[in-house]
């Protein structure tokens, strides 16, 4: 564990300096962080606890909706308005997953699309509150200590602080007495009763954790765009786009949706001239091979060679 | 009394479009019901469907109706082709390698009509889309009724494929059990790609049945489809092919008569709603054997 924290602690320094460096390429960096943030809070119910989501852009559509009405009707500065967004995200997931969660199987992905639609609808029809399917824009923000919100860089720092938050969130629990049991419930239902867990009540834990920390990067998400439109932020694809970095990247490893997020965004780039809107097809290509030949993504390929060389070495002597 | 004719007329609207919900509903809950994988490709396939009678229709210039000669047994091969190839080598797999596989299978669907058509909706223009005529004062489209009426056929000829014919046995005792149908003989890799074929079969039939009532755009469409077919399996009961026709009717009704008596912007969120109620109070379906409850 010791050991993930001061990766993570070197990558901060790596990241502090970017900026510096790269001044020009802020906005890809930034997609890269904020998926980062999104893919590990994803995993945290998806791949360490196998609660497959496909409907974690409600939280992010929760939390740029919050920042918006926040700042736009009642003047709420945004690290306010993102606190609300992550109780409520979580309130929401409680809900939701009582709803879903007692029943096994198919159900619960089936039931997160249905969510993510229904609060789409809400936000194009509800003019009053959400400007409607046109979309609204953020027009003033507060300058904390002189900084301005709307400037790149400091978007930037907002989004490394959001993933590094979450990834250092997933580390302590992948050591936690949660974090086993977040696997044992993964693994198997039935025996992780047994050994005296309930199942339901873990899974409830890791969705509101999952919902809030999503929801916060939805916030800094929505400061980013500085013009939100509901068909965009809670679309299918954005929550499918989640999903599948974190389990491109490899399911139930702290590394594993950070990678994704990479790999991912860089191959978006890198053929973003070539595919045009079909950008997507490149995240379709890649499940596939993921699933039909590394099926624990690329993190967790990697780290069950690292392990077998190990034991190879100790049988050698 | 014109309180009485609006109410039947939504309800005569609400059933046909719910035949053809019900006729997607059937791929899914066919293939789900032998294969126990949820296709999340199913409404990538009904929008393959509507392409494809947009391409028959702009290249040879025929009716929806006659592309359907087509791009049924076409729709069939490439259900065959995506099983033997992606989804037979997940079937031992955890069941979630499967639902990914045919989410990786619904991108590549979607990208692909949107990289060959490109993103502007299409649709077919018929020189009956707009005429109806009445039946007691009940006004029906004759689009809807042709849609209603290919539905019946179909179901109609899947329920004898299903129970009168050796093939049928062979998919219905995969259903029941794959380990026991493979040891009485029955060759269930086959089966699974007869059953996928189906599956696309129906999709890509009421992707064209649809057409002329509806635009067909490359991304979302397939997904609103897919989310479409998921709740009418769900209300009825995953996996019963029965339950499907009678959630795809109730769909339809509620759709209709919540847009007609309530907010009509909603009309997608009455569905949703039935959906959750239905897994919030009786998880097995309308028409389902009941669920355990953990």
């Amino acid at each position: 564990m010791t050991k993930h924290l001061i990766g993570l602690g070197v990558l901060l320094a790596v990241g502090m300096a970017y900026p510096a460096i790269f001044p020009n390429n802020l906005t890809v960096a930034i997609s890269v962080l904020l998926f980062a943030g999104w893919a590990t809070s994803w995993d945290l119910l998806g791949g360490w606890n196998g609660q497959v989501s496909l409907g974690h852009a409600s939280f992010v559509g929760l939390g740029a909706y919050f920042v918006f009405i926040g700042q736009s009707q009642f003047g709420l500065a945004p690290w306010w308005t993102m606190a609300m967004a992550a109780a409520v995200a979580a309130v929401l997931a409680y809900f939701w997953g009582w709803l879903t969660f007692s029943l096994r199987g198919p159900y619960f992905s089936l039931s997160t699309i249905a969510v993510a639609e229904i609060l789409r609808l809400v936000a194009i029809n509800e003019e009053w509150l959400t400007g409607g399917a046109t979309g609204v824009f953020i027009a003033t923000l507060p300058e904390p200590f002189g900084v301005d919100l709307f400037s790149r860089t400091a978007q930037f720092y907002m989004a490394l602080a959001f993933a590094a938050v979450v990834i250092a969130t997933v580390i302590v629990i992948s050591r936690a007495r949660f974090g086993y049991q977040l696997r044992a419930v993964r693994e198997d239902e039935d025996s992780a009763m047994a050994a005296g867990i309930d199942p339901t009540a873990t899974k409830l834990k890791a969705f509101m954790l999952s919902a809030a920390l999503t929801s916060i990067g939805g916030g800094i998400y929505g400061i980013v765009l500085a013009f939100i439109e509901p068909h965009v932020i809670f679309a299918l694809l954005l929550s499918v786009q989640i999903a599948l970095t974190a389990i491109i990247g490899g399911r139930g490893t702290i590394w594993g949706p950070a990678v994704g997020a990479i790999v991912l965004i860089g191959a978006g780039e890198m053929f973003r001239t070539t595919f045009a809107e079909a950008n997507m097809l490149i995240y379709g290509v890649l499940i596939l091979v993921v699933v039909l030949f590394v099926p624990r993504g690329i993190v967790g390929e990697l780290a069950r060679r690292h392990i077998r060389r190990l034991y190879a070495k100790r049988a050698q002597g | 009394m014109a309180e009485l004719d609006i109410f039947l007329q939504n309800i005569a609207n609400g059933v046909l479009i719910g035949g053809v919900y019900a006729l997607i509903g059937i791929g899914l809950t066919l293939v789900f019901g032998v294969m126990r994988t949820i296709n999340f490709a199913h409404g990538d396939f009904v929008v393959l469907g509507m392409y494809s009678a947009v391409l028959f229709n702009a290249l040879l210039g025929w009716d929806p109706y006659l592309s359907l000669l087509l791009a049924m047994p076409i729709g069939f091969f490439a259900g065959v082709i995506v099983e033997r190839f992606i989804l037979s080598r997940v079937v031992d797999a955890p069941p979630e390698s499967a639902l990914l596989a045919t989410l990786g299978i619904s991108l590549i669907i979607g990208n692909a009509i949107l990289l060959t058509f490109g993103g502007e909706p299409r649709s077919v223009q018929v020189s009956y889309a707009s005429s109806t005529f009445s039946i007691a004062g009940v006004n029906v489209s004759m689009v809807l009724l042709l849609a209603g009426i290919a539905t019946v056929i179909m179901i109609a000829a899947l329920y004898v494929l299903l129970n009168r014919t050796e093939v049928g046995r062979a998919i219905r005792g995969t259903a029941e059990n794959r380990l026991g149908a493979e040891l009485v003989g029955i060759d269930t890799r086959r089966i699974h790609s007869i059953v996928f074929g189906l599956g696309v079969m129906l999709a890509v039939m009421a992707g064209v049945t649809l057409i002329p009532l509806l635009f067909a755009t490359p991304t979302n469409t397939g997904a609103v489809f897919t989310l479409k077919a998921f709740v009418v399996t769900v209300l009825g009961g995953l996996g019963n092919v029965g339950a499907a026709i009678a959630g795809g009717i109730l769909l339809g009704v509620v759709e209709v008569l919540g847009a007609s008596y309530f907010m009509s912007e909603y009309r997608e969120a009455y569905g949703l709603i039935a959906f959750l109620l239905i897994l919030l109070f009786r998880p097995e379906g309308l028409f389902g054997r009941t669920v355990k409850r953990v």
